[in-house]
């Protein structure tokens, strides 16, 4: 697993324009209190205005600014994508490693909890929850991670099992080294591509679900979402309100997406090496 | 691999069963209205609260309650909806269809499309139509559903007024035989081709990468210095092989397409069960939420173990494996 993440972004120009999207977003959410001085929260009398020198992008039905909200938005959404991609990640490389290295009777279980998680369309497990339980952010995203890491740990498996029959393995173990200092010192390094992959794909997923379930009404009120104003947006819809106040947000969170999906495609051939000469569109 | 997968199916429908046994017993308060949402209050009288109390086994320990659930599942009783003042099982089967509709036509739109365009494109590797169709669903494939959904809304429903904006059938138009099958045409298109455009970009993506690797197999040269005609190396030897992966991913990702429907569903105020969904969860009808996790698992489920059998017949590999 010799490969060059780098070099991958350097040929492929849908990985840059992923990674400049990524970056601008991320900017623009970091800056936040300086890039717009309106409290998202504060409601004023003025409500369903049009774009302005005060309101950019205008004001919705509680006369709250567009703009500042789509801007702290983004907060949210990076927030729970980051955190999400995060414990996904760890949860996924732990079991998807230890399964590989164990085997047996734990990673036949293991396996079959992983292949039903795949299966069973997570969001509807997420609404009946939060329908009963009254979501924080934090449990928003410890739900997500906890209904997001199974596809990575199957792949992760799959990896260490070709790894697990090296040489360079076989020598560390002669040596004496255990399961856990095989993982640390040779595994997960040589996991890292497919990791940083997992951690992207997990990205996507956090911000996807976290908007979703907003925009079902399903959230932390306390919290700025973009689910929650285009749920908010699409109500009035039938106004001629939504270029300004449903379309930004809607652009916004795709551009997210998109630009998380783009830097995915861009190290897919990390997973499939087959792929690499035919990557430079 | 069916009996591979058996397992898989059965963990899967255990996780089900959990959550809806185990969410609302975990709840503090009175667990049968945890169970039946505030609705059922209204509507409770001391005889009725034995009935239920009784037939869940309320009063009994936690797996005694858990055989009992698992009892009136098995006789198709999902409880009762207070809020809609019937079963709730009748009240998912008459939302089912709208939803099934939907999800058939995207998935089969998106996947004919989608394998055909990936085994042209394919085989035009590094050519123009190629790169060009390329980037097109690259880009295409980062835009969540939704959004593609609204903007499709916005455009050719509000601004064009080209499609109705929502619903599955004109309301109390009273009509019959060809006219209201073009009434339901006119609802569905846009809903349908929101759900299509997506998934057609990820089937389109693995068509295309998986016939790149297939065109370098022994087997297509071979089929090339038989002197076999193009179509013929292009669909038979190629294409069938590339479909492998779009039937096993179509299980996997119907998950996602289920998810997609959902909000699908409410952008376009469809009757289908993301619309139910979406309904239960603002009246905390709690009966039909647990109902449609139940349901569309085990459609899904069923669909996997569909497309088990169905691959035992596409790749007769399979068959031998085991």
């Amino acid at each position: 697993m010799h490969i060059s993440i780098g070099a991958e972004f350097r040929k492929n120009r849908f990985g840059q324009v992923g990674l400049i999207l990524l970056t601008a977003i991320t900017v623009l959410a970091l800056l936040a209190p300086f890039v717009v001085p309106v409290d998202p929260h504060r409601q004023t009398r003025r409500s369903f205005e049009p774009p302005s020198a005060l309101h950019i992008l205008g004001t919705n039905h509680v006369g709250q600014d567009n703009w500042s909200r789509l801007v702290h938005g983004a907060r949210t959404s990076l927030l729970v994508g980051f955190l999400v991609a995060c414990a996904a990640t760890i949860i996924g490389a732990v079991l998807g490693v230890s399964c590989a290295l164990r085997g047996g009777l734990y990673d036949g279980i293991m396996m079959r909890l992983v292949d039903a998680l795949i299966i069973i369309p997570a969001i509807i497990i997420l609404i009946l929850v939060f329908a009963y339980l009254k979501p924080d952010i934090y449990l928003i995203i410890i739900s997500i991670a906890l209904l997001s890491w199974a596809g990575g740990a199957r792949i992760l498996r799959a990896q260490t099992l070709t790894f697990k029959e090296r040489a360079h393995i076989w020598a560390a173990r002669s040596f004496g080294g255990n399961n856990w200092y095989v993982m640390r010192r040779h595994i997960v390094p040589d996991l890292s591509p497919i990791l940083v992959v997992e951690f992207i794909h997990a990205f996507r997923r956090g911000i996807f679900m976290e908007a979703g379930l907003a925009f079902l009404g399903i959230g932390d009120s306390t919290t700025v979402s973009w689910g929650t104003i285009m749920r908010n947006a699409v109500e009035y819809s039938y106004m001629n309100v939504w270029s300004w106040w449903l379309l930004p947000v809607g652009l916004a969170l795709s551009i997210a997406i998109l630009s998380l999906t783009f830097i995915g495609h861009t190290l897919e051939p990390v997973m499939e090496p087959r792929l690499r000469e035919e990557a430079s569109a | 691999m069916i009996r591979r997968n058996v397992p898989t199916y059965i963990a899967a429908l255990l996780i089900i069963l959990g959550v809806n046994f185990i969410l609302p017993r975990m709840m503090p308060g009175d667990p049968l209205m945890a169970i039946y949402g505030e609705e059922a209050l209204v509507a409770m009288t001391p005889g009725l609260k034995i009935y239920l109390l009784q037939s869940f086994a309320l009063d009994k320990p936690l797996w005694l309650q858990f055989l009992a659930y698992i009892c009136q599942i098995a006789h198709g009783n999902l409880g009762f909806s207070y809020y809609y003042n019937a079963p709730t099982l009748e009240v998912i089967l008459g939302r089912l269809p709208w939803t099934l509709l939907l999800v058939g036509c995207a998935l089969i739109l998106s996947a004919t499309l989608g394998v055909f365009l990936g085994i042209e494109s394919g085989w035009r590797r590094g050519k123009g139509l190629d790169r060009s169709m390329l980037s097109t669903f690259m880009a295409l494939s980062g835009f969540p559903g939704f959004f593609v959904g609204m903007v499709l809304l916005l455009l050719f429903g509000v601004s064009l007024r080209l499609f109705p904006l929502s619903g599955a059938l004109t309301p109390y138009s009273g009509l019959s035989g060809l006219a209201l099958l073009l009434d339901i045409v006119m609802h569905l298109a846009l809903p349908v081709s929101a759900l299509t455009l997506g998934n057609l970009a990820a089937n389109y993506l693995l068509t295309r990468n998986t016939m790149v690797t297939v065109l370098k197999e022994p087997y297509v040269f071979c089929a090339r210095a038989k002197g076999l005609p193009e179509r013929t190396i292009r669909y038979r030897h190629a294409g069938r092989n590339a479909l492998l992966p779009v039937v096993t991913r179509t299980g996997i990702w119907l998950g996602r397409i289920v998810t997609g429907t959902l909000f699908i569903e409410v952008i376009f105020g469809y009757p289908g069960l993301g619309g139910l969904t979406y309904q239960a969860l603002l009246s905390r009808d709690y009966v039909v939420l647990q109902g449609i996790l139940l349901v569309v698992a085990l459609l899904v489920l069923l669909v996997n173990f569909g497309i088990d059998l169905l691959y035992i017949r596409i790749d007769p590999r399979i068959r031998h494996a085991h």
